[in-house]
């Protein structure tokens, strides 16, 4: 009676598994291969967002001329009219665009003093190590909700702050002296309301010594 | 008071507890008798109502198992790994690419042997269960460890989610598969020979091995059974945040033995219900999205947790030195 009883078990899971196979046999080769097909390349991403959209999308700036004395007047309505935020999150973004001369150049910054016959640093180009999410949440040009899986849109924020540090921070270095005259785009998060934005921390993405 | 309406207030004191709780979060916030937060608190108590169901079985036999949390964090592991990278079989050059079915199972597989295997060493080296759970507690974060690298396991599709994520008929799946397990395992504990051998054991184990009953394979059973619904837990958290944490389950078994004695189950054996430990659960789980509503901090919430456990132990314990 109880071989029985386990022989009808065993048939009833036979069917279950006939029905709902646990898995499927795969060549290691296939199987490889198929996985590299559904694996997003973050690197491969951040080359073609770099070239066909993010230079494309410079007439979205804001420009620092107009964006610097808004702050100064009212930096929560600078925030409302020019910034960006994600969701809930108290930090924003600012996407912007202008130029102005070199007041100082250090290790990893170059200081811009923008408003005409300032000599203030107004805007300080970072030209250190890239940390953060500015380059991918500040633009708007990139939605949380397009990305699933939340390491492929943290991959993006680390593929795209490299080709800063290996394509922009190195010309820039390069070509910041004191006294030149550089335009710049670039994105700058500001942390809450209360973070000092003078100057304005910008992470270039492209920067040119006129 | 006589002896059967004293029994009688005592198994209703967890219901009065949660009803008390219920009026003064009402009045204190509107907020809380919205539909949208009773399905909040539902769905948050489900992981915990998963566990504690097996949780409750042990320490209805005079047991007690710390290593929920940490097979939950394995099975869930397991099963995400399986069904994202499948099973490399080197030997024979393929993959067994596991369907969300597969992994499932598996997962559940994972956590019926680990219980297993606290069960054996409990029954088979006589260890205390206090030192046997608390070692494979340590193995199965370690395994969790090994096999994830330390690093979460993501992106698991749509299909494996839909039993954390998913709703039917407007209630998360979670909410159904916690019910369900209520439901067979009520009736497993109060209908069955291994429900009415679980409450024997737990009474008086030397009379239970007198009469004839195997002891030590009805505590495997329920070891197994702890660590197989660990596993669903462990699963329902992987397919709710669509990643397997190798750091899941963390803490877990706290809040499951809490669970179990604040609804009345005797940490010396042998008294208590499932339906009791659903009111556990409950309590917790209201008492935890109250303190979050009256936006009381969240070190504040664990003290009141806190506080909650040890009244709870404190009134089992005077109530049995009474009887």
């Amino acid at each position: 009676m109880r071989v029985v009883r386990w022989f009808i078990a065993l048939v009833i899971l036979a069917g279950i598994c006939w029905w709902f196979p646990l898995f499927h046999v795969a060549t290691m080769k296939t199987a490889t291969a198929e996985k590299a097909a559904v694996t997003f390349n973050a690197t491969v991403f951040a080359e073609t967002y770099w070239t066909n959209q993010l230079l494309a999308s410079f007439a979205k700036t804001v420009k620092a001329d107009l964006l610097l004395p808004a702050i100064q007047a009212d930096s929560g309505a600078a925030k409302i009219k020019f910034a960006r935020s994600l969701g809930l999150s108290a930090s924003y973004f600012y996407f912007v665009s202008g130029s102005g001369h070199v007041v100082a150049v250090s290790d990893d910054e170059v200081s811009l003093a923008i408003m005409p016959a300032s000599t203030n640093t107004e805007v300080s180009l970072q030209t250190g190590l890239v940390f953060g999410n500015a380059l991918r949440d500040g633009t708007g040009l990139l939605n949380t909700s397009d990305y699933p899986n939340s390491q492929d849109f943290n991959d993006i924020s680390a593929a795209l702050n490299h080709l800063v540090e290996a394509r922009v921070l190195p010309k820039l270095r390069e070509q910041a002296k004191v006294g030149a005259n550089m335009s710049f785009v670039g994105c700058a998060e500001v942390d809450d309301e209360t973070t000092d934005l003078k100057p304005l921390k910008v992470i270039p993405i492209q920067t040119e010594v006129q | 008071m006589n002896a059967n309406t004293k029994e009688r207030f005592k198994k209703l004191q967890p219901l009065i507890a949660l009803a008390v709780m219920v009026i003064a979060l009402t009045l204190l916030s509107d907020k809380f008798l919205t539909f949208a937060n009773q399905r909040n608190i539902l769905l948050q108590i489900s992981v915990n109502l998963c566990l504690s169901i097996g949780m409750t079985l042990i320490i209805l036999t005079g047991g007690i198992d710390l290593s929920v949390g940490a097979m939950l964090g394995l099975a869930g592991a397991v099963a995400a790994g399986l069904l994202k990278n499948g099973l490399g079989l080197k030997v024979f050059g393929v993959v067994l690419q596991f369907t969300p079915f597969g992994a499932i199972v598996a997962g559940i597989l994972v956590g019926l042997a680990l219980g297993w295997f606290n069960g054996f060493a409990i029954t088979r080296f006589k260890l205390p269960p206090f030192v046997a759970t608390l070692g494979m507690l340590s193995i199965a974060r370690g395994l969790t460890m090994l096999w994830t690298g330390g690093f979460p396991v993501t992106d698991l599709g749509p299909k494996f989610g839909f039993i954390g994520a998913g709703f039917f008929l407007g209630v998360p799946m979670a909410v159904w598969i916690s019910a369900a397990l209520v439901v067979i395992f009520y009736f497993i504990s109060k209908r069955t020979t291994l429900g009415r051998y679980i409450y024997a054991v737990g009474g008086s184990e030397k009379a239970t091995a007198f009469s004839g009953i195997n002891v030590n394979r009805v505590k495997i059973w329920v070891y197994a059974l702890g660590g197989a619904l660990a596993a669903v837990a462990g699963l329902i958290v992987t397919a709710r945040l669509d990643a397997a944490d190798p750091k899941a389950g963390l803490g877990y078994e706290l809040d499951s033995i809490a669970a179990v004695v604040i609804g009345g189950t005797s940490l010396s054996g042998g008294r208590g219900s499932i339906l009791g430990t659903v009111l556990g659960c409950l309590i917790i789980g209201v008492l935890n999205n109250g303190l979050f509503l009256l936006d009381v901090s969240p070190f504040w919430q664990q003290v009141v947790k806190g506080v909650v456990i040890l009244a709870a132990v404190a009134a089992d314990k005077m109530g049995s030195r009474r009887e």
